[in-house]
């Protein structure tokens, strides 16, 4: 083949990737958000309110990614915000440990934690990952619903955040904290980058790689897969240890913006996060959904939140706001899947 | 470098409250009258402060107030004189309907940092000011955001915006970060925790938007001011009039949160005021987190296994009604020993805890109001004032007034004038039938 057509070919595949692009509803949702929002508000494209509102996307976001792997095998993970929280306090309690044996004194006045974030921020990844790997080992091999597998770790997750930290808060000090909760390059906060850096990956898993497919396979027809020879109780594991990883980085990118943790944080935000999986497109049944639309609805959803709140919608009609939308998705997604089913 | 934790909190605040006397930049406030309660119950804090410091002859007491080193909040806790030398008597405040709870008010503190009705500041320009709380579920803090919003209302150029952020800090930081984007003047909170409000206060002060907290702390050391109520005098209180009434006996705990201001300086103001004494024993020992539902459960689990339990300590008015119902329904409130009642003492003046005291089942209660929202806004609107040059800032303290116990008979204890449920005008929260 000549290079002409080769670039031909690439050509008329990017502008079909465009065309595509342009016919997703959640697209022009988000189009009608900014205009609305331009027109509604002058504060609305202030480069401090834009930042606001990408950087409040950023934990909730990355809970939504780990949720949209989980939904993809047709399981659920309801323990995503406890652990978000947990694997902080874990990261933290353990490198405060570890310090202790090293002599080292990285907690000071009572609860500032001064020790090495790098290796917080690593033990705090592993928890996420290894909490994500006990609930598929518990729903993959034990079979256990995961509704019930990963309810159960919400609550003991919950516990034992309030007996690591004995209900006090652990300050988080440091210049790489601050590095995450607080800089923004060109308009980008950090945290919503690592958000950015997080989809890239999870794009690439699922739409570059044979592994990848196999996650829809097992959410589209479970047995089926079984029988093509994929070892799906591996997979389910991956899902949860990948929502579990995703988890311990929203955790992080929460904490670092609020300078500290403890154990109440981030109550509720697990149905959030299947809200926007599900107004992104997913699947509830498993099989159906993409990253990329639920990156757009984390953004669609952040981009309400800022505009209710510039002009000073109430919670409570908020709470209502959001309920309708996710009983329209829910009624889209359960149409979606009984047309796949036909 | 600078470290933020509770106690470096604590100390910091009290630095904040003494150092603008110290500088001249606030008024010094008139000498109060020596015998306003708000005096009378300061002396006693420092009388029974000053002899634990010495030593407490009952070890069980001591021990429980080692054990959870209450001996550093209650330090740290600032008790002084009021903003501006007020001198606050029952009776004071105005009375209106609640612009959430549709119920009348009778607001105490509306003569303290008293501001005219009518147009503040420039009256050509519009203020903007946010107040941001948790809890249109709650009767305390409807009654909270009732007086800030009656306050802002008085004045035709405030433009006020409510939001509660339903017990999610995460969010509260978001609505700050939304106001200090679209230029706010000033914001009022009533943060649920310390920690996660230090950082986005910090944030609008940065941007030049003055801050003040009402009832609970921020980890900001920069907040324009802080609202504090007068929970050094509820936990003494409860202790005073507990020595009153009885020589000893076996006691039940309710706590609130462990390390939350409101359970270090009560509790251990309580124990301050009866460690000395050697006839109580701590029999139970429970955190309920204010909750009506988890009190009943540790109360009824507490007198199952505790045949001669003599009272019931709650730090909160939810937790007393808690108790008291375990106890009504286990049919023990006259099972003290020697066939006595069970002591129930409580904070908090819900018209439903006033309404058991007159009824003769809970014994004490130390109020602690919930209608002090409209002093935060008058602070607020005070520092945009001195931003503008127009008046002088308000202190970063303001203390509100120490309030006397409320008991079923009129009581004198240790210069402490009690009042009875009928003479206490300011009790919140729906009617009690």
């Amino acid at each position: 083949m000549s290079a002409e057509t080769d670039l031909a070919a690439q050509a008329s595949t990017t502008s079909r990737s465009i065309l595509r692009l342009l016919k997703d509803p959640l697209i022009w949702l988000i189009v009608m958000a900014f205009i609305v929002g331009i027109i509604t508000s002058p504060y609305f494209l202030t480069p401090l309110n834009l930042a606001n509102t990408i950087r409040n996307s950023a934990a909730i976001g990355l809970l939504s990614l780990g949720m949209t792997m989980v939904l993809l095998t047709g399981r659920i993970d309801l323990s995503v915000a406890a652990t978000m929280v947990f694997s902080v306090i874990v990261g933290v309690a353990i490198t405060t440990q570890i310090g202790a044996v090293l002599d080292e004194r990285w907690i000071v006045r009572g609860n500032s934690f001064v020790g090495p974030p790098v290796l917080a921020i690593v033990i705090t990844l592993l928890t996420g990952i290894g909490v994500g790997i006990l609930n598929g080992i518990g729903v993959a091999y034990l079979k256990v619903a995961s509704f019930i597998m990963t309810l159960v770790m919400l609550t003991a997750l919950r516990g034992l955040s309030y007996i690591f930290t004995n209900g006090a808060p652990f300050y988080l000090k440091g210049a790489t904290f601050d590095w995450i909760g607080d800089t923004v390059y060109l308009g980008m906060p950090t945290g919503f980058l690592i958000f950015l850096a997080a989809l890239t990956v999870m794009l690439l898993l699922l739409k570059g790689t044979v592994a990848g497919s196999r996650f829809y396979a097992i959410g589209g027809n479970e047995i089926a897969a079984m029988y093509a020879g994929i070892k799906t109780a591996r997979y389910v594991v991956a899902a949860f240890a990948i929502s579990g990883g995703c988890a311990a980085l929203a955790g992080i990118v929460l904490t670092a913006r609020l300078k500290s943790v403890e154990a109440p944080l981030g109550g509720g935000y697990e149905l959030t996060a299947i809200a926007i999986a599900v107004i992104g497109g997913v699947s509830l049944a498993g099989g159906i959904g993409s990253p990329w639309r639920t990156f757009l609805a984390t953004v669609l959803f952040a981009l309400g939140l800022n505009l209710f709140g510039l002009w000073g919608v109430s919670t409570s009609y908020q709470n209502l706001i959001i309920g309708l939308v996710l009983i329209v998705a829910v009624g889209i997604s359960s149409i979606q899947q009984r047309m796949k089913q036909e | 470098m600078i470290t933020f934790n509770k106690r470096n909190l604590l100390l910091g605040a009290l630095a904040f409250a003494v150092t603008p006397f110290l500088s001249g930049t606030w008024a010094l406030p008139a000498a109060a009258d020596d015998s306003s309660v708000h005096t009378v119950l300061n002396g006693l804090i420092g009388k029974y402060s000053d002899a634990a410091r010495t030593g407490m002859s009952n070890d069980d007491v001591s021990d429980l107030f080692g054990r959870d080193g209450f001996r550093d909040y209650l330090d740290a806790y600032p008790v002084g004189d009021l903003a501006g030398g007020f001198i606050w008597e029952p009776g004071m405040g105005a009375t209106f309907t609640g612009p959430y709870s549709k119920l009348e008010i009778k607001a105490p503190f509306t003569d303290y940092l008293p501001m005219p009705e009518g147009p503040v500041l420039d009256p050509s320009k519009t203020y903007r000011i946010g107040f941001v709380f948790h809890g249109f579920n709650h009767p305390w803090l409807i009654s909270l955001a009732d007086t800030a919003a009656w306050e802002a209302a008085r004045h035709p150029n405030i433009e006020f915006e409510v939001i509660d952020a339903e017990f999610d800090d995460n969010k509260m930081g978001q609505v700050i970060d939304t106001w200090i984007a679209q230029q706010y003047d000033g914001i009022v909170l009533w943060p649920a925790r310390e920690a996660p409000m230090g950082p986005p206060v910090d944030r609008a002060i940065a941007a030049g938007i003055p801050v003040v907290s009402l009832d609970r702390r921020t980890s900001s050391e920069k907040i324009s001011s802080e609202v504090l109520g007068n929970f050094y005098a509820n936990g003494l209180q409860q202790g005073l009039f507990l020595k009153q009434i009885s020589d000893g006996g076996k006691i039940i705990l309710n706590r609130k949160d462990l390390g939350s201001t409101a359970d270090s300086i009560r509790t251990g103001g309580f124990l301050e005021a009866i460690g000395n004494e050697g006839g109580y024993e701590v029999a139970g020992n429970y955190h309920t987190k204010s909750q009506r539902t988890l009190a009943f459960k540790a109360t009824a689990d507490a007198l199952q296994g505790i045949d001669d339990v003599s009272v019931s300590f709650n730090t909160g008015g939810e937790e007393a009604i808690g108790a008291l119902d375990a106890i009504r329904e286990a049919g023990r409130l006259n099972s003290a020993p020697g066939g006595g009642k069970i002591v129930i003492l409580a904070n908090d003046d819900s018209k439903e805890v006033l309404k058991e005291i007159a009824d003769g089942n809970i014994d004490m209660v130390a109020p602690y109001t919930p209608l002090i929202g409209d002093i935060g806004i008058r602070a607020v609107i005070q520092h945009i004032g001195a931003k503008e040059g127009l008046n002088e800032a308000p202190p970063k303290l303001i203390m509100t007034p120490n309030l006397p116990m409320i008991t079923k008979e009129a009581m004198d204890i240790e210069g402490v004038k009690t009042v009875t449920p009928d003479q206490w005008l300011y009790a919140y929260g729906p009617k009690a039938e």
